[in-house]
């Protein structure tokens, strides 16, 4: 058990400056989901904890060791990575016990360990068979197995889920929340998925080009983004964003170069709605229609830019119609247009 | 106006088409290979049960070269000189150039440079490797290992032609002519086992040395089947470092250092006794199929 801290954490290759300094604490027990697009320093930082990478400026602290230069058998960490790390040449109950290598158990210990890491992940009857006979769900949970029984201070994850399809990844996402709250372990987990990161998350930590952008609940962040970015990157489909201009708590459409955006999210903007007293109104003609069973997507072009609103789900909308969509009010975010900071709702 | 009904069904199916596709690319190498690998080599069965001397036909004489080859006591000799070369050479050159491709597979600064010296060998005539090496053996002051000898105050040795040294010293010339190759594949298979594998076991703080055993090793298996099968190959046809080591007395002093390729060699066109010879190559063929396949049955996958 315990804290993960980065205080100025600096990372370059040669002259290149991958990460800027990052300040992040996080707590004993908690589950915090670093998200970010391709390049954003994600996995490097991710790394830097785990020591693979030598950090190049700052502070990483684990409970009250600073760790810089401590190896990383001596961090006392568990690694669960993207393709899963799992050796061919072991059966799953070798595997596993690979975790226990150097540990000074006895054999018998040891295997107990092995029984019950291979118990609580489902993977008893499969303990004999080499991984070239598993699922990919099933594989990463070996690599899960054999993170668990060296009862780490903190599980590190990178990417874990990124190599199984939909339906094996949502099902894995529910299975290391529920293992995340039976074994309490502290956890720093990277992807590249929103939809992970909403799920998983008791804390997001929003990343791009080296920085940190956002670092809160899930819901705080989907409800309030810090920027246009974070906005964008997390909630599916994503915020539309669109120059604006505000008079009376109403937004409207600007046309040129306005200092204002106005960000509403497609399950807040409504075709076919008829409340009163909209905070933004769309009017546009339909460019394509995506029924998704309870709900069907609407995409439309205001002005040139595409904006995608939320119709009912056995709506008469077809393409080619004009639509208008309307947002209620407080459901509208508004940002500089120049720094892309937020400036609150309208 | 032509017009073809989109119901009309080719004349030859599908499959009849592929197979006329890939027969007519594998025929000539099929061809090639038929007229002059499988055809001589059946035929050296043949050969091996007549007596021939090139100027007459062919005679039929039974198993008499098979006796007469068991029966001589310079076979066995060859038969031991060159099971010495496979035995002792094979597990040498695999060590020494797993060893450097490990090494080597770490070092960042003249990586390049490093690995082509290593390959340089390997591209290099045999026989001029031959002639260098045996400048090398000479005695002092031409020979450079005999002038090193002298200088830290040991005797001279007479490589070349001493009956105890020879066979090594050519051994030496052969594993080195290989090691390039053999770096280059090891490298190749060192590669291509996952850096994730490596990181994982850092992180559950396995040492160097089990990493080594547990993981590089067993993963490298398929290179190493490789590189054992092909290097016993070589081995036992060893021919160019002796013949061009030797060329005064080839395969000497006293047939110490004689192959069986050698003397499959010497027996057709010294002596032109092509029955005799082609009874010597079925037996090294023998050999060859014997050896190989023991070896991918005991590194089999299980």
């Amino acid at each position: 058990m315990a804290t993960f801290e980065l205080r100025g954490l600096i990372k370059a290759y040669g002259k290149t400056r991958v990460i800027h300094g990052i300040d992040l604490l996080i707590a004993d027990g908690e589950f915090v989901v670093f998200v970010g697009p391709s390049g954003c320093g994600k996995s490097t930082t991710l790394r830097m904890i785990a020591g693979l990478e030598e950090v190049t400026g700052g502070e990483i602290r684990i409970g009250d060791r600073v760790v810089n230069e401590v190896d990383p058998k001596e961090r006392n960490l568990a690694m669960v990575f993207q393709n899963y790390a799992i050796y061919p040449h072991m059966s799953v109950r070798q595997n596993i016990a690979f975790g226990l290598y150097t540990s000074p158990l006895s054999k018998a210990d040891k295997a107990r360990k092995v029984d019950e890491a291979g118990a609580l992940l489902g993977l008893t009857p499969l303990l004999d068979r080499r991984p070239a006979a598993l699922s990919g769900g099933q594989r990463q949970r070996v690599a899960i197995g054999r993170a668990m029984v060296r009862d780490p201070v903190g599980f590190l994850f990178d990417e874990p889920l990124s190599n199984l399809d939909a339906q094996l990844r949502a099902q894995m996402r529910i299975e290391i929340k529920d293992l995340h709250r039976r074994l309490g372990t502290t956890i720093a987990y990277v992807t590249h998925d929103q939809v992970e990161a909403m799920t998983m998350a008791d804390r997001i930590v929003v990343m791009k080009d080296g920085h940190i952008l956002q670092a809160a609940p899930p819901m705080e962040i989907y409800d309030n983004p810090v920027d246009v970015f974070t906005a964008r990157f997390i909630g599916t489909p994503s915020m539309n964003i669109v120059p604006a201009t505000q008079s009376g708590g109403v937004v409207t459409l600007a046309e040129g170069d306005p200092n204002l955006l106005a960000g509403v999210r497609p399950h807040d903007l409504l075709v076919g709605s008829t409340i009163a007293d909209p905070g933004l109104t769309l009017t546009g003609t339909v460019t394509a229609v995506e029924p998704l069973g309870p709900e069907t997507l609407v995409h439309f072009d205001v002005a040139g830019r595409s904006i995608i609103a939320t119709a009912p789900a056995h709506g008469p909308v077809t393409i080619g119609a004009t639509v208008t969509a309307l947002a209620p009010r407080g459901h509208v975010h508004l940002f500089d247009a120049g720094t892309e900071k937020a400036m609150g709702r309208a | 106006m032509t017009h073809t009904s989109p119901h009309t069904a080719p004349r030859l199916s599908m499959r009849t088409r592929r197979a006329i596709w890939v027969w007519a690319f594998l025929a000539l190498p099929v061809l090639f290979y038929s007229v002059i690998r499988f055809y001589p080599t059946i035929d050296a069965f043949r050969l091996s049960f007549t007596d021939w001397n090139l100027m007459s036909e062919p005679s039929y004489i039974g198993l008499q070269n098979y006796r007469d080859m068991f029966a001589s006591a310079e076979f066995w000799k060859v038969f031991r000189n060159t099971f010495a070369y496979l035995i002792i050479g094979t597990p040498i050159s695999l060590i020494l150039s797993f060893v450097i491709a490990y090494f080597l597979d770490r070092v960042r600064f003249g990586h390049t440079f490093l690995r082509a010296l290593y390959f340089l060998p390997f591209i290099t005539t045999a026989s001029a490797m031959g002639w260098v090496w045996r400048w090398f053996y000479q005695p002092a002051p031409t020979g450079v290992i005999n002038s090193v000898l002298g200088a830290v105050g040991m005797g001279q040795l007479d490589f070349l032609r001493s009956t105890t040294w020879a066979l090594p010293s050519i051994m030496v010339t052969a594993i080195w002519a290989g090691l390039g190759f053999q770096i280059i594949i090891f490298m190749a298979g060192l590669r291509s086992i996952p850096q994730t594998y490596y990181e994982a076991a850092k992180i559950d703080g396995v040492g160097d040395f089990a990493v080594l055993r547990k993981i590089t090793l067993p993963l490298l298996k398929p290179t190493t089947v490789f590189l054992v099968v092909f290097s016993s190959i070589g081995f036992l046809r060893i021919f160019d470092q002796v013949y061009n080591m030797t060329t005064n007395d080839p395969g000497g002093p006293l047939g110490t250092t004689k192959p069986l390729v050698l003397m499959i060699y010497q027996t057709a066109f010294n002596s032109y006794q092509m029955g005799a010879a082609a009874a010597q190559t079925v037996v090294l063929f023998t050999i060859l199929l014997v050896i190989s396949l023991l070896q991918l049955w005991i590194l089999r996958t299980r």
